[in-house]
């Protein structure tokens, strides 16, 4: 009977996780010191799984998460030292002369090539062109341009997904679970969880010069990994995404060089 | 003891199961134009849970659609698919927003938030204004009856069901010893074919109150059941040109329903809607000023689709009111793109009958001097080139041209 349950422990801890992999240019050096930061609109969406396994999005969940989420990136940014710039809206440049067109254009360039960065460094379809290249993608011309008119150094791109089970797909959980001891076993239906990424732009080169993706979820409904719609919660999902930035690998060849 | 079950005897029950899902057949009962009220009114906004977070959603959507560069911006145009969305949006008239993206493609789409987008496919192949208002009204049926948060609702419905009984039954089976997951695969197909069956009907509903809403308007309602006559017209064209039959695949795993049963229902149903003694208008010199300006940009992104057949039809079924100089022009390009034996030919006598018009196209004066110049023809074809230049005097080409004239 004790093995049972510490195989049952084991099973359960296994499903569920918290995963972060980040990719750099080689050349990459986390920003330090007086840099200006702009963070661009974060895309955020969050629902409820609904006892099929649909997500169901909830307008109020997905405002709290929201507003949680630029709270945390602040006070993350006010520790750094960055002169930092969030646009809660797409027309927060206007004043610089950027117009919310310009933003929204270069959020949709930077969409297809953060789908490009995801299919062939996360997804598996790998690139012989990029091999050993770290992250070698860039917005071009545009983000460039965006930088000269801003005075900005790096833009930071956000997504963000969460979802919780509902009350049905905890239920139906449980009798899954209950199932296993007359020999159906279905202890991991999933329901819930969260995917994000963050990208980081030099606008000085257009590239995209870092990228990581958060994924934290678990196969067992009803236990949640983090919850943006909570401050700390999403003081987690930030502190995940962005606070151990790895250099890039030639910078941390030539650090381990000179003994650092 | 556990019950003996034959594998056989529950692939059976299953298929039972997904039979009965199914109902007693493919077709959906016509739905009686009559029975359609609307089910929301003017500055409607949502209150349900679910249906806030998918106008939330939808919002972010509409912002997306709204600055894409597909879009054709033609103010006077927009205005005009404005004008039509209020004249037949029922009670919701002034809340819908309609955006015309520039896509080669027979289709319309409308949005749950009452944002409707349509194709520039469209605005080619219908032939008055009563039949685009036929289209733009059965759009904003699904807005007046909430079809897309209906729809949501149904799907979530269903698989909440299958969730739960496809556990149940792994459960109970598994107290009595039997696998079930055959039984499960089996009712999870019956439950993608009863959704599938509830969006043909929706659409049903659409057609019903969307004959309504154009008879409403003053438009010939005939013209709705007349658009789905054309468009099997054009899926057969194509399909004999490339020597394949029509799809078909309008059946089980259909979100529509055949364009065949569209169309006989809404001739039923615009006879129910039409009254006596009032008069319905097709105002199509209406329509035709208003696209005017686009027309040739719509016929030159449908040519070169590379699908003559469907191309021709179109071309065809647009003369029925009158050939003119344009659509001569393109017909003459389908010939020359299609480039089979006897096309260059056919081409050549299309470009030269498309000129006998006055408002044939430069680029009709163009290719007919080039096709002259091939036939040797040199006198003539210096004379359509000259007329060329005349016309569109800083065409890209208009410098190599007055160069080739000096050989002429």
């Amino acid at each position: 009977m004790r093995r049972l349950i510490i195989a049952a422990t084991c099973a359960a801890a296994l499903s569920a996780c918290v995963q972060t992999k980040q990719y750099a240019d080689v050349q990459f050096a986390p920003p330090e010191g007086e840099y200006k930061l702009l963070v661009m609109r974060p895309d955020v969406s969050v629902g409820s799984v609904t006892t099929g396994g649909l997500v169901e999005p909830r307008a109020d969940w997905t405002e709290q998460s929201r507003a949680n989420l630029l709270a945390a990136l602040k006070a993350q940014q006010a520790s750094r030292g960055g002169n930092v710039l969030i646009l809660e809206k797409r027309d927060g440049l206007a004043t610089m002369g950027v117009n919310s067109d310009t933003v929204a254009e270069l959020e949709r360039l930077h969409y297809a090539v953060g789908a490009s960065i995801a299919l062939h460094r996360y997804s598996g379809a790998y690139l012989p062109t990029k091999r050993r290249k770290g992250l070698d993608w860039t917005l071009g011309q545009q983000a460039v341009d965006l930088g000269r008119r801003t005075g900005y150094d790096y833009a930071l791109f956000l997504h963000a997904e969460d979802s919780f089970a509902s009350t049905g797909r905890v239920a139906l959980q449980v009798l899954g679970a209950a199932g296993c001891i007359v020999g159906f076993c279905a202890p991991n239906i999933g329901g819930g969880g969260q995917f994000a990424y963050a990208s980081l732009v030099d606008l000085r080169t257009g590239e995209v010069v870092w990228f990581n993706v958060l994924q934290a979820g678990t196969q067992i409904a009803g236990i949640s990994m983090g919850d943006i719609r909570k401050p700390e919660g999403a003081a987690q999902m930030v502190d995940r995404l962005l606070n151990r930035m790895k250099p890039g690998r030639e910078v941390q060849r030539a650090m381990k060089a000179s003994g650092q | 003891m556990s019950v003996l079950v034959s594998r056989r005897g529950l692939l059976a029950g299953g298929g039972a199961i997904a039979a009965a899902a199914l109902g007693t057949g493919i077709a959906v009962a016509r739905i009686l134009p009559g029975a359609m009220q609307p089910l929301i009114g003017p500055g409607y906004k949502p209150t349900d849970r679910d249906e806030i977070g998918l106008w939330q959603q939808m919002e972010r959507v509409e912002e997306e659609i709204a600055g894409s560069n597909l879009l054709i911006k033609d103010p006077g145009l927009n205005d005009y698919l404005r004008d039509l969305i209020g004249n037949v949006g029922g009670p919701a008239a002034k809340d819908m927003r309609i955006y015309l993206a520039r896509i080669p493609e027979f289709n319309a789409v409308m949005f749950p938030t009452g944002f409707a987008v349509v194709f520039s496919g469209l605005l080619l192949r219908m032939r008055n204004e009563a039949q685009l208002a036929g289209v733009i009204a059965h759009e904003s049926a699904h807005f007046l009856r909430k079809h897309q948060i209906r729809q949501w609702r149904d799907v979530r419905r269903k698989t909440d069901l299958l969730a739960i009984a496809a556990m149940g039954a792994g459960v109970a089976g598994g107290a009595a010893g039997v696998y079930t997951g055959d039984l499960a695969r089996l009712a999870q197909l019956g439950t993608i074919l009863t959704m599938l069956r509830y969006n043909r009907s929706l659409e049903a509903e659409a057609d019903a109150m969307g004959v309504r809403l154009l008879a409403d308007a003053g438009y010939a309602p005939m013209e709705m059941s007349r658009t789905w006559e054309q468009l099997i017209g054009e899926l057969d064209a194509s399909a004999k040109y490339r020597r394949k039959k029509r799809d078909r695949g309008y059946s089980l795993f259909s979100t529509h329903p055949a364009p065949e049963a569209r169309m006989a229902d809404l001739k039923l149903s615009a006879s129910e809607v039409t009254i006596a003694g009032r008069s319905y208008e097709d105002h199509r010199a209406r329509y035709l000023r208003a696209i005017g300006a686009i027309r040739p940009t719509l016929l030159d992104d449908q040519v070169k689709l590379n699908d003559p057949g469907a191309s021709q039809y179109i071309i065809d079924t647009l003369a029925q009111d009158g050939w003119n100089g344009l659509l001569r022009f393109y017909e003459a390009e389908v010939w020359r793109l299609r480039n089979r034996a006897g096309d260059d030919a056919r081409a050549a006598q299309g470009y030269a009958v498309a000129v006998q018009y006055a408002d044939a196209p430069a680029d009709a004066w163009r290719w007919h001097g080039i096709m002259l110049q091939k036939a040797g023809r040199r006198a003539e074809a210096k004379y359509a080139f000259a007329h060329y230049l005349s016309v569109a005097p800083d065409a890209p080409d208009a410098p190599f041209i007055r160069q080739q004239l000096q050989f002429l």
